[in-house]
């Protein structure tokens, strides 16, 4: 049983950065009930992937993936009565957690004021593209655009071209991550002080937070680093060069000139270790593009797992560059138990990605797959709010839950 | 600037009491997230010093050991000792530091924590309450245990390099990984969050510490967005040569920078159209949705960049934003220290260092209402609390190893 279970969340997130942060949670153990509507239901519930390309709320891949573990109800929250439902269930849960768009939670009637007023243990945390306040706190913020946004897109590219993107929306779970961190450290306070608190988290601030090698060159000399690549400026080779196969790479890093010369012996090129052009770092720095020509003749012919296991052996860091399918088929993620398959009524047994920690004494495991929308709208109605059968069917009747 | 609050609130993490032995980016970050909000860090170097001290930036771009930016940045708020943990007396007073803590946060190979003394059996013996995190890059099992890494292999490992790239027709391009050592950040804070759920584990527990364990590579792969599932749920490999199904998303320069634009709703997009004052071309069917705009991206993009091309920068985000449309910057690192939102949000921290002088910092990567996030001390010289750290325990620190001398070129 996860070290969360007794801790219940009540999760009005959406889209990618709220669900990552309170998956976490659930992750963790945490009761995670998602409250959703289906006049605009979760953004990922509307996007594939689904299986045999149909559509449909409960069969997307990317929904499914983070929101696994949690429950939802429906409820409208434009009704009274629906209004009351939410607000209870605050009452009686331990966090709150959405990442609307500045201003809609109080608009809703669920701000901070009111909630803090009704669970005076309550711990909240908003998560933005721009943060609660500052000139800025109303723009719109949509995932692609806070990785330029952050700063990361000017320094992230090859030489020479223009700036460029990372291949996710990396603010979204970068601030969901850091999100879960921060909605613990204030349990951790509630539970030595009885008080809750109101967490403002922006993502364009916790995708600074890790780029301080960019941010300090700049404090320290008025300069960024100049986009490089996949180069480094303390090891060469360093880089992804092709292999063998269709659209296949390998990752490789020599971390010294010893690295260096098991490199060349792995290489079956002996000779290249008394090479003056290769022979320091500074040699390999100073003549990088012969150096990764040297190097992408010998891998392209080869497979990256070949390539992997051969490195690897003379103790130099590689691997291949991992696609989806990879991922998916990669013995080690297997023996290691990192996936999840639970049957999903819906859609049936899908792998998906696991819990990336493994606890001894505590151990977290998915006990459910992501949920169907409204699937715990009558276990949270009548056990968590204990309304009885009529009233339950009357909310139902009249639209307001569902 | 963050300024200490009026009455010194204590931080929400006040009293944990944290030991960190590593290298590198990793569990270094995860004990600062921990340390920024009021834990008690103490990290432990071995006698040349973490490896971060070396890796700059440095002003003026002179290597010294105690003005690196990156180690500056991870190490404010901790206190720092020297010990060799190859050195019998150095493992003793490692022992004695870790009885009066609740976790041990650890990025060091499996290997090297048993050589250290650190193996789990014996120090969940000797140290039944503490938690110990073991930050691994393929975790500590399974086949791939063992396998040496670095940040750019595990960027590949978890799947994200493989998702970056040029775009349709560049084929010959390597997939590019993202700037800096964001497989160390991702494992630090997947670490933190992970530690702090083992600290809540006591109580269930009897008061018993647990092994966290935290694979890097598992970090990565969980955080691959919607591409993962594109091959369970549909058999299709997510590719960074395709074209975006959707636009524009892109890059565009602008008569002073760069800016990122974003139409993903139609309403964005009319938006936008509308604030180029309808231009013939935006008006032909070509472009009539997001998805035709998507596959006719090529000849858009010829129009957009004539038009972006004789922007401003700043003028077209605030018009856009004005419009509820999600342009952004393409922010450069002066354009953060200049930023008006951030001044306001007080984002950046100011800090004097004995060695590296008085910097701003990158600041809270969250406000906590009752329990601020505040920096209180830069990061450790070398060895500088040796001393103090043992002796606080009764130790002799001129029984553990000294610090090496600085080799840098000054």
């Amino acid at each position: 049983m996860g070290p969360l279970s007794g801790i219940r969340v009540a999760d009005f997130t959406w889209v990618w950065a709220g669900p990552h942060a309170t998956l976490q949670l659930a992750h963790l153990g945490a009761e995670v009930i998602r409250i959703e509507t289906l006049q605009r239901p979760c953004v990922t519930r509307l996007l594939p992937p689904w299986p045999d390309g149909v559509p449909g709320p409960n069969r997307s891949g990317y929904f499914n993936q983070f929101n696994q573990g949690k429950r939802s109800i429906v409820v409208d929250l434009k009704t009274p009565e629906g209004l009351d439902v939410a607000r209870r269930l605050v009452a009686c849960s331990d966090v709150a957690a959405e990442n609307f768009a500045a201003g809609v939670m109080d608009r809703l009637g669920l701000g901070w004021d009111v909630l803090r007023a009704l669970n005076p243990r309550l711990v909240m945390i908003a998560l933005s593209g721009y943060g609660a306040y500052g000139p800025e706190h109303e723009f719109v913020s949509y995932g692609p655009a806070q990785v330029p946004l952050s700063g990361m897109s000017s320094l992230t590219g090859y030489r020479g071209w223009p700036p460029m993107h990372v291949g996710i929306s990396y603010g979204d779970p970068n601030g969901g991550i850091h999100g879960a961190f921060a909605v613990l450290a204030a349990l951790w306070h509630r539970e030595r002080s009885g008080e809750g608190q109101y967490i403002d988290l922006s993502q364009w601030e916790t995708t600074m937070a890790v780029l301080p090698e960019g941010i300090m060159d700049a404090v320290m000399n008025g300069v960024a680093p100049e986009r490089n690549g996949n180069r480094d400026p303390l090891m060469a080779p360093h880089g992804i060069f092709r292999a063998a196969g269709d659209d296949r790479w390998i990752a490789l890093a020599i971390r010294n000139d010893d690295e260096w010369r098991r490199f060349v012996n792995a290489m079956g090129a002996p000779e290249l270790a008394d090479d003056s052009r290769f022979a320091t770092l500074a040699a390999r720095k100073a003549n990088e593009d012969a150096l990764e020509e040297l190097v992408t003749a010998w891998t392209a012919s080869r497979s990256p797992e070949d390539t992997t296991a051969l490195l690897q052996r003379a103790g130099i860091a590689a691997f291949p560059a991992m696609s989806n399918r990879d991922i998916f088929e990669d013995p080690h993620l297997r023996a290691r138990g990192f996936f999840v398959e639970l049957e999903h009524p819906e859609i049936g047994v899908r792998r998906h990605l696991g819990i990336p920690w493994r606890m001894s004494g505590t151990p977290c495991a998915v006990e459910r797959p992501a949920p169907c929308i409204g699937e715990a709208t009558d276990y949270v109605l009548g056990e968590i709010l204990g309304l009885d059968t009529a009233t339950r069917d009357d909310l139902r009747a009249r639209g307001v839950v569902a | 600037m963050t300024v200490a609050p009026p009455t010194p609130a204590r931080g929400a993490l006040a009293g944990l009491r944290v030991v960190e032995c590593g290298d590198g980016v990793a569990a270094a970050y995860a004990t600062k997230l921990l340390a920024d909000l009021g834990a008690a860090v103490v990290k432990v170097e071995p006698p040349g010093g973490d490896s971060t001290r070396r890796r700059g930036p440095f002003p003026g771009g002179e290597p010294h050991r105690e003005r690196s930016g990156l180690f500056l940045y991870l190490n404010a708020n901790k206190r720092g000792v020297v010990l060799d943990l190859e050195r019998d007396p150095d493992r003793a007073a490692l022992t004695r530091v870790l009885d009066d803590c609740d976790v041990l946060l650890s990025d060091l190979p499996a290997a090297r924590l048993e050589a250290c003394g650190l193996a789990w059996p014996q120090l969940h013996t000797s140290h039944p309450a503490l938690v110990m995190t073991a930050i691994a890059p393929f975790g500590l099992s399974g086949p791939h245990a063992a396998y040496h890494a670095t940040d750019l292999t595990l960027w590949a490992a978890g799947g994200i390099a493989y998702l970056n790239g040029g775009g349709p027709g560049t084929d010959d391009m390597p997939p590019l990984k993202a700037f800096g050592q964001q497989a160390g950040f991702q494992g630090g804070v997947h670490a933190a969050v992970a530690t702090m759920g083992a600290l809540f584990g006591r109580a269930r527990l009897g008061g018993n510490g647990q092994l966290v364990e935290v694979s890097i590579q598992e970090c990565l792969a969980s955080i691959l967005e919607l591409t993962y599932a594109y091959w369970p749920y549909m058999g299709l490999v997510a590719s960074r040569l395709g074209q975006k199904p959707i636009q524009p998303l892109d890059f565009f320069e602008c008569r002073d920078g760069w800016i990122y634009l974003c139409c993903i709703e139609e309403h964005q997009w009319q938006q936008f159209v509308d604030l180029m004052e309808s231009p013939d071309w935006a008006g032909i069917d070509l472009f009539r949705d997001r998805l035709s705009r998507g596959a006719n991206w090529d000849a858009l993009k010829i129009f957009l960049q004539e038009w972006v091309r004789e922007q401003s920068v700043r003028e077209l985000y605030e018009t856009a934003q004005a419009r509820r449309v999600p342009f952004a910057p393409v922010s450069t690192m002066g354009d953060l220290l200049r930023s008006e939102h951030l001044g306001a949000r007080g984002f950046f921290a100011e800090l004097a260092h004995p060695a590296a002088g008085r910097l701003r910092y990158p600041g809270a990567p969250y406000q906590l209402g009752r329990t601020p996030w505040v920096l209180r001390s830069p990061a450790p010289l070398l060895g500088e609390h040796t001393a103090g750290v043992l002796g606080a325990l009764g130790l002799d620190a001129r029984a553990v190893a000294p610090p090496a001398p600085a080799t840098e070129s000054r």
